[in-house]
């Protein structure tokens, strides 16, 4: 049987490295107003942040579709701005809204985008073979790509990306309209790659996603990483990290009411004062510290996504 | 080059794809329209003449028919790929082609030969139906050659027109706007099915900057077995290396 083979990957270099990003339009319109970050090789890098923050912005410019207005970017060394297509040799990308060829059949869109990331032909049948196969694509291989669902459609965009096994995989929002057992088929696929060695940095909307399936969190805001770290250190970055949960007693019809503490022991006086009987704690969480953090653009959600005045 | 010539060839087998499926389409474009169109003609081109164009002589039948084959490329290669390349811009599916290591020249050329295979198909099945209908050209190899070459340079021209308005058009109505009012245009602003002298003199001259105008000419008179085409097909020649040069200057990966 024929192997599907691996990109060679450049030896040094971070696998993403990001300096300074700016994008400003001819318009005036800033997106990006000078985005860091370091992304290690094979670690999975979640990007999170309000519509209109500026992540799909980030994203195309790191996968060369947009062209920054400054700053840099490296993947594995080369110069994504001077050497577009030589990045894109070691990219594996799921764009947010890529469209599919409906008279292709799932196949051959495999086939003949393996062939065009340069695989030969017996390779990229065992490449359509293999990703059919981990994405549950194979009974659907000869049905036109118009007959079959949204989720279906999806999961073979992201088969695009992973074919050929790049060392680096961009997707934006790549979960997005899955459904949950779908999602989580996505999730062990990237899981799987990651620990072949891929890196991976994607975009999401699901605080869920990023927790469960990414080594470190970047949260962008008005066209800035806000934060970066892993969940553990982003809540620590919190003031007030406990949550107590519970129906107000002094409301008529109980309403329920969530107050965040500094510590357990304040938590515990506030449980003595009220003499509350019904309540649950829990320590913060990833969204606690997405609403902290960058809440506010939900009061601003009438502003164009990705373009921030 | 086995790279870049693999890339061409799978651009090709996408598009491909399509015809196959949307042959209907494709057919009345290329064919029932333009046969439509020399019928027509030929029923209103000499008073009397029937449907069949029987009372019309071989000279006016082969205005006709080299007039409905160049209507055919130009509906073809402009309405029909412009929409193409219009939908796959303005549905997300360029930007497939934009992930990859994929030369913007290679998904052109892909493009262009997908068109040179439509092109080809057209006219292959409006001179076969032709002949059906009583019309005879004189074709010899030669002749034959400097046929594909003119229909070649034709294509290659309203193709790169194509492409242009598929890239700069700001929406999916405006740019299908442009490329039906271009391919109607090029062929009811030029002599396509009338002779240069029956136009109104600003017009004529017009025409003369339209790669139609000599696209008929060259078509016309290679059908009557004649070989004096080389004004028409280094017209065309220039015409073609001006528009894809710009077709592949404005076919871009990235955005500013």
């Amino acid at each position: 049987m024929t192997s599907v083979p691996r990109f060679t990957v450049p030896p040094s270099g971070e696998a993403v490295n990001v300096r300074g990003l700016v994008k400003e339009y001819k318009d005036g319109t800033r997106a990006n107003r000078g985005i860091d970050l370091q992304v290690r090789r094979g670690e999975i890098v979640a990007v999170l942040g309000p519509n209109g923050a500026g992540k799909t912005t980030f994203l195309r410019q790191l996968t060369t579709e947009l062209r920054p207005s400054g700053g840099e970017i490296s993947v594995f060394g080369i110069d994504v701005i001077r050497e577009p297509q030589k990045a894109k040799r070691l990219m594996g990308i799921t764009p947010q809204e890529a469209g599919t060829f409906e008279s292709l059949t799932a196949r051959q869109h495999l086939q003949l985008f393996a062939r065009l990331k340069g695989l030969s032909r017996k390779q990229s049948i065992a490449a359509t073979a293999e990703i059919g196969e981990v994405l549950g694509l194979t009974e659907h291989f000869w049905k036109p790509v118009g007959s079959l669902s949204g989720g279906q459609r999806r999961r073979i965009l992201i088969g695009l990306a992973l074919i050929g096994h790049p060392p680096l995989l961009v997707l934006d929002e790549p979960t997005t309209g899955l459904d949950p057992a779908s999602r989580q088929a996505v999730w062990n696929v990237l899981r799987q790659a990651v620990i072949d060695g891929t890196t991976i940095v994607f975009s999401t909307h699901y605080m869920e996603e990023a927790e469960r399936l990414s080594d470190r969190i970047a949260i962008i805001d008005t066209g800035r990483v806000i934060a970066f770290g892993t969940v553990r250190e982003l809540v620590s970055r919190l003031q007030d990290s406990y949550r107590l949960s519970y129906h107000d007693p002094a409301s008529g019809n109980g309403h329920l009411r969530v107050q965040r503490f500094a510590t357990f022991a304040d938590v515990q006086v506030q449980i003595q004062r009220l003499r509350l009987s019904e309540y649950s704690i829990a320590r913060a969480s990833l969204e606690d510290v997405y609403f902290e953090l960058a809440g506010h653009q939900f009061q601003n959600d009438d502003e164009p996504a990705e373009v921030l005045q | 080059m086995t790279r870049r010539l693999i890339d061409i060839f799978c651009v090709f087998q996408i598009q491909l794809a399509r015809l196959r499926r949307e042959a209907g389409p494709f057919l009345l474009a290329s064919v029932v329209f333009p046969l439509v169109m020399y019928m027509f003609t030929s029923a209103i081109g000499v008073p009397g003449a029937g449907m069949a164009g029987a009372a019309l002589d071989p000279a006016h039948r082969m205005r006709f028919l080299s007039g409905s084959i160049v209507f055919s490329l130009s509906l073809t290669a402009i309405s029909w790929l412009g929409y193409l390349l219009l939908e796959n811009r303005f549905t997300g599916r360029l930007k497939l082609f934009a992930t990859l290591p994929l030369a913007p020249s290679s998904y052109v050329t892909g493009i262009f030969l997908f068109a040179l295979a439509q092109a080809g198909i057209g006219t292959t099945v409006l001179i076969t139906v032709a002949r059906a209908f009583g019309v005879r050209t004189s074709v010899s190899v030669p002749g034959a050659l400097l046929l594909v070459a003119i229909i070649v340079l034709t294509v290659l021209c309203v193709c790169g027109i194509a492409v242009i308005i598929a890239a700069r058009a700001r929406s999916f109505s405006e740019g299908s706007l442009l490329t039906d009012a271009l391919g109607a245009g090029l062929v009811f602003l030029a002599p396509v099915y009338s002779p240069p002298e029956a136009l109104p003199r600003p017009l004529e001259l017009f025409s003369r900057m339209l790669p139609t105008t000599y696209a008929a000419r060259g078509v016309q008179t290679t059908l009557l077995g004649g070989s004096g085409v080389g004004l028409d097909l280094l017209t065309l020649a220039v015409m073609a290396a001006i528009t894809l040069a710009l077709g592949f200057r404005v076919m871009r990966w990235q955005e500013d």
